[in-house]
């Protein structure tokens, strides 16, 4: 057992250090794990990770005593059974890997959706690791299951060979190996014959998965301090801080403008920058053109610039022309092509056409427009509200 | 070969587990007054001592002091006599111990809610009790060592090491922390300032934990458990590794208390390591607990002692877990200053060490009556009655303490912070009262067992003396070929307690010194003055009154916290803070920074009625405040103490102060007049609200670069 313990655990040992060793020596990130809630779902995954490689182990080791049993006995049908179980656990051994490479993308995802949610974790994100965490519980049930036929079977050889020496019956057996015991029977055996008001003494071994457990443990103290204080290849309090802050601006301006994006019908404002207009003149040359032509003149469309409207001349209702369209006239819905700034950029270079009188204009169309003053805004946004519930109801 | 009779002395035990009962019950009273406290603050009823600031010492010390220690001392001297075949060294001795610490226990109840404390967690009680507590302890040492020398045992079994290695490093916590300059005869500032203070403040609190609460009840448990099961223990080798590992890396840990805070970046990381290193060695003692009990399980079925033991032991297992995962920093920036922690430290003390207690009054009782227990049915409902209490007691906190942090790192996406402090606090009442109800069923199971073992005290007859006998102690030795290397400090507790106390001052040592001789490790700000006199009468009320007990004074490097309570909290700082006042748990917000923040008439009608000035707030109101003149007759006394502490007062300041503090009280009681409050200049309210309009104000004066921390925070010496 002990050398089985070994080839299992020091091998896991070694990867945790190697990766852990790559991480130290990388260039430090603003931190995948800097979400707590992440770094508890990933420690925890880590953590099943390992027992499922453990059980794994455990699991073909056991295959494998029963199929030499079976082969040195006869049944060959049993023995493609256990060969079967046994392209079983490899299966799982891969998936145990697949873990690996899905927690940490997930660390990678939850870095980039670091935005909503109480806890800050992406709703990806999170469903992510809480399905990876269960996806290994049940692997790991599942290998409970198989170990423990597995080992009933040799149980019950062994009970039949010891026949009347053990009457009892060691029910978790891999209770038992995880933790090296000695079989109670044998007990007399390790007794150190020490007596302290009746209080007896055993020397049992240390529970290998304890022992290398406190190894993994210093392996961890070691490389922290490393990282922290020689390498400095992890934040401390204040660079973290720096970079939480940092991060905290970098979302709150990417929102602000988002939000600034956010223009709509009722919030529309004409716009006057060049730049701006000069950006909406490139699309309108290019797009609408087709039937507007480039100078506004009119052509499949109608005239851009006279009096005349056929949907309402006022800059709300031409941004919302331009956004849901007519269909049943031939003017397509843009908001899905533009961002509603641009398409306010766009409405706003419309107006700026009106009265420039190009050459080979198209009869006007619809009815006579004429631009409030600035007393008009009630009555515009009045017009507004009736128009949106006109076109709600064409919609 | 001849056969020694002697008696074991019982009736010592016997007032230990009476002791135990009374202030078992007294201590959980008191923190279930406080638990209802915190969703109904009326029931302060406007008295002092009834406040949680003050009840809440009272609770923890109750628990720790004389619940816990009580449980110790009638283990150790059930115990102890037993493993060395031998009767207590001396039954005067024993009898002051036990009236010296009662009566200890009864000063430090009385004093605590009059107001003295110290003002450092679970180390409140003043400087007399203190001594006492030293002298009573040496004593309880005295007794201990004179039994094991003149034991009959030729080696001391493993209970013993760690009844030695307790004894050794609770003195050492206990001399080193509670170091404090006398101005009366109640009341003393602590000799440490600000950063230092919290690391050995820290380093002590975190070790009455490791060396007060588990260690001695390790020994009980490597007494009590094979005894009651009947069962060898498992193994001799991991007794051996895990006390040593135990004691040696416990230590270090302390830090971990103050991650995030302004000590020292290298200080923080020993205190996360070394509680990661502690997981093995303290499961060490869980496993050679629980694998005891190997064949052993249909027992614990049947036996309410061993039920007990069990329950103890897992939950051992789980807080010694807890507490590494909490050490590591991103989980502390969730748990740290919410009721994570005190769910967390329930799991100790009312799983670990409450059933510990239990499990051995229910097999102490019944032995020393010469009867069986009255009912073992009773124990079986306390022991259920106690375990659902831990689950209600626990479950709603862990909740509670998650919640309210998430909800004070939550931006809203303007970048806002979302919630207003006092949202985030009665958001959680309601697991407050599902706390107090499990609470409730708690004590319920304490009071079943109580009558319990009066029935059984009833109908047995008390065995004052127990005889025993035993062979002398032989005169040689045999050692078999192989024996262990460690049999050899087994018969020599003088080297046993040599060897512990050098496990046990390496940690503190290294950490501790360092902070104290290192310059770089706390910078220093020009523009940090010492508090005025008012000033200083003004933080004596505070600490006198609790504050510290829900209010921090610590801003972590955190966005939400700087956004909050405004730039985080730096080393330099706290330097005249004697003691330091960061506190550990957030029930109201930091004060760290509220220096000019709210007018002097928004603090004194707060602490009149805090619910007029924040609707909904669950503080209690403080109108002694207003009744009560501060003893300006101390005034020079303070600042002589300050200035011999290290603090910057001119010399000759003593016969000025008063004039000081005249003038800036009256300035506070013209601005109070002026929104229409009319307070006389000399009352403890006006000191108070001084002190609060001082706090965090210095730094913004400081020129830029002092307050900007450079990297140096690394290794010491670098």
């Amino acid at each position: 057992m002990r050398s089985l313990f070994k080839k299992i655990v020091l091998p896991f040992a070694l990867v945790i250090l190697g990766t852990l060793s790559a991480l130290a020596d990388g260039p430090k990130p603003p931190s995948s794990l800097s979400n707590p809630f992440v770094t508890l779902l990933a420690i925890i995954i880590v953590l099943l990770a390992v027992v499922i490689g453990v059980l794994a182990k455990l699991v073909i080791g056991s295959a494998f005593l029963k199929l030499q049993k079976e082969k040195s006995d006869k049944g060959n049908s049993k023995g493609i059974a256990t060969l079967l179980t046994l392209f079983f656990v490899g299966l799982s051994m891969n998936l145990f890997a697949q873990d690996k490479a899905v927690s940490d993308s997930t660390a990678a995802v939850a870095d980039k959706a670091f935005a909503s949610g109480l806890a800050g974790v992406s709703e990806t994100a999170y469903y992510l690791l809480g399905s990876v965490v269960i996806l290994e519980v049940i692997i790991i049930a599942a290998l409970l299951l198989m170990l423990k036929a597995f080992l009933a079977v040799e149980k019950k050889a062994v009970e039949v060979e010891a026949t009347a020496a053990v009457p009892a019956k060691p029910q978790y057996d891999w209770w038992e190996k995880i933790n090296s015991f000695k079989p109670i029977h044998q007990e007399a055996d390790i007794d150190l014959g020490h007596n302290y008001d009746g209080i007896r003494e055993l020397d049992n071994r240390l529970p290998p998965w304890w022992l290398y457990g406190f190894y993994i443990c210093i392996v961890f103290a070691v490389i922290y301090l490393y990282r922290y204080h020689v390498a400095q290849s992890a934040p401390l309090s204040k660079q973290e801080y720096e970079i939480a802050v940092a991060q905290g601006e970098a979302e709150k301006a990417a929102y602000l403008e988002k939000a600034a994006n956010n223009v709509d019908e009722n919030t529309v404002k004409l716009i006057t920058d060049k730049d701006q207009l000069a950006a909406a003149k490139q699309i309108f040359t290019t797009v609408c053109a087709a039937c507007h032509t480039a100078t506004g003149a009119g052509n499949v469309g109608p005239n851009l610039t006279d009096d005349y409207w056929l949907h309402g001349g006022s800059i709300k209702d031409v941004f919302k022309t331009i956004k849901y369209g007519w269909p049943d006239k031939g003017m397509k819905s843009w908001k899905d092509d533009y961002s509603p700034v641009q398409i306010a950029q766009l409405a706003s270079y419309v107006k700026s056409l009106h009265g420039t009188n190009p050459p080979n204009p198209k009869a006007p169309q619809g009815t006579l427009y004429t631009e409030e003053g600035g007393s008009g805004g009630k009555a515009a946004a009045d017009s507004t509200k009736k128009d949106s519930s006109a076109v709600s109801m064409k919609q | 070969m001849q056969v020694e009779k002697f008696y074991y002395d019982n009736k010592t035990v016997k007032w230990f587990a009476y002791a135990v009962l009374v202030w078992g019950l007294v201590g959980m009273l008191a923190g279930l007054w406080i638990a209802i406290e915190m969703y109904y603050p009326p029931l302060s009823m406007g008295f002092a001592p009834t406040t949680f600031g003050r009840m809440r010492p009272v609770h923890t010390n109750a628990v720790i002091f004389a619940f816990v220690g009580n449980g110790i001392f009638m283990g150790v001297y059930y115990s102890l006599q037993r493993l060395c075949k031998a009767r207590m060294f001396s039954d005067t001795l024993s009898k002051i111990h036990f009236w010296g610490w009662q009566l200890i226990i009864v000063a430090a109840a009385l004093t605590l809610w009059a107001g003295c404390t110290s003002g450092k967690e679970y180390a409140e009680l003043e400087w007399p009790i203190d001594i006492a507590i030293a002298l009573v302890w040496v004593l309880f040492g005295i007794n201990m060592f004179g039994t094991i020398i003149k034991r009959r045992e030729s080696h001391i079994y493993v209970a013993i090491w760690f009844y030695i290695a307790t004894w050794v490093t609770v003195a050492m916590l206990h001399i080193v922390n509670s170091m404090e300059l006398p101005i009366s005869f109640l009341k003393s500032y602590s000799l440490y300032a600000g950063v230092q203070d919290a690391l050995v403040q820290w380093w002590y609190g975190h070790n009455a934990v490791a060396f007060f609460l588990t260690t001695p009840y390790l020994g009980l448990m490597y007494y009590f458990l094979p005894k009651a099961a009947n069962r060898p223990v498992y193994s001799y080798r991991l007794s051996i590794i895990h006390f040593w590992a135990l004691i040696f890396i416990y230590i270090w840990a302390g830090p971990h208390h103050l991650l995030y805070t302004a000590l020292p970046d290298w200080a923080q990381s020993l205190g996360t390591v070394f509680s990661i290193m502690l997981i093995a060695p303290s499961w060490g003692g869980m496993l050679n607990g629980l694998f005891t009990l190997r064949g052993a399980w249909d027992k614990v079925r049947e036996e309410p002692v061993l039920k007990f033991l069990v329950v103890a032991v897992t939950c051992y297992g789980m807080a010694t877990f807890e507490g590494p995962m909490l050490s590591l920093k991103n989980v502390n920036a969730i748990s740290h200053f919410t009721d994570w922690t005190i769910a967390h430290v329930h799991i100790g003390a009312l799983g670990w060490n409450g059933f510990m207690t239990f499990g051995v009054l229910y097999y102490l009782i019944p032995k020393m009556w010469n009867t069986p227990l009255y009912s073992k049915k009773l124990a079986s409902t306390h022991f259920w009655l106690g375990t659902i209490g831990i689950v209600l007691y626990a479950i709603p906190l862990y909740w509670a303490g998650f919640t309210q942090a998430m909800m004070w790192k939550t931006f809203t996406p303007e970048g806002q912070l979302k919630f207003q402090f006092l949202e985030t606090v009665t958001h959680i009442l309601p697991m407050y009262i599902a706390r107090s109800i499990g609470g409730l069923i708690y004590i319920s199971g304490v009071v079943l067992m109580t009558y319990n073992l009066i029935k059984t005290i009833g109908k047995g007859s008390f065995v004052a003396d127990e005889a025993a006998e035993a062979a002398p102690f032989p005169t040689e030795i045999k050692t078999h070929g192989n024996e262990y290397w460690h049999r050899w400090i087994e018969r020599r507790p003088m080297q046993m307690l040599v060897f512990s106390l050098i496990a046990v001052a390496i940690g503190g040592a290294i950490e501790i010194i360092p902070t104290f001789l290192v310059k770089s490790n706390i910078p220093t700000i020009s523009s940090v003055k010492p508090y005025t006199p008012l000033e200083l009468h003004g933080r004596d009320i505070y600490i006198r009154e609790g504050c510290y007990l829900c209010h921090s004074q610590m801003i972590r490097p955190f966005r939400d916290e700087v956004a909050r309570y405004g730039e985080y909290s730096k080393a330099g700082e706290f330097v005249y803070d004697h003691p330091f006042q960061w506190g550990s748990k957030r029930t109201g917000p930091d004060l760290a920074r509220v220096g000019g923040k709210y007018p002097d008439s928004w603090h004194f009608n707060h602490m009149q009625d805090p619910q007029s000035m924040s609707p909904g707030s669950i503080m209690p109101s403080y109108p002694w405040l207003y009744e009560d003149d501060i003893n300006a007759f101390q005034t020079p006394k303070m600042i002589w103490a300050m200035r011999k502490l290290g603090v910057p007062y001119p010399d000759g300041y003593e016969d000025k102060c008063n004039a000081d503090l005249q003038k800036q009280a009256n300035e506070i009681t013209a601005r109070l007049k002026g929104d229409k409050l009319d307070i006389k200049p000399q009352k403890e309210i006006v000191a108070l609200i001084a002190y609060l309009q001082r706090l965090g104000k210095d730094i913004k004066a400081a020129p830029k670069q002092e307050t900007t921390v450079t990297g140096d925070a690394s290794v010491p010496g670098n």
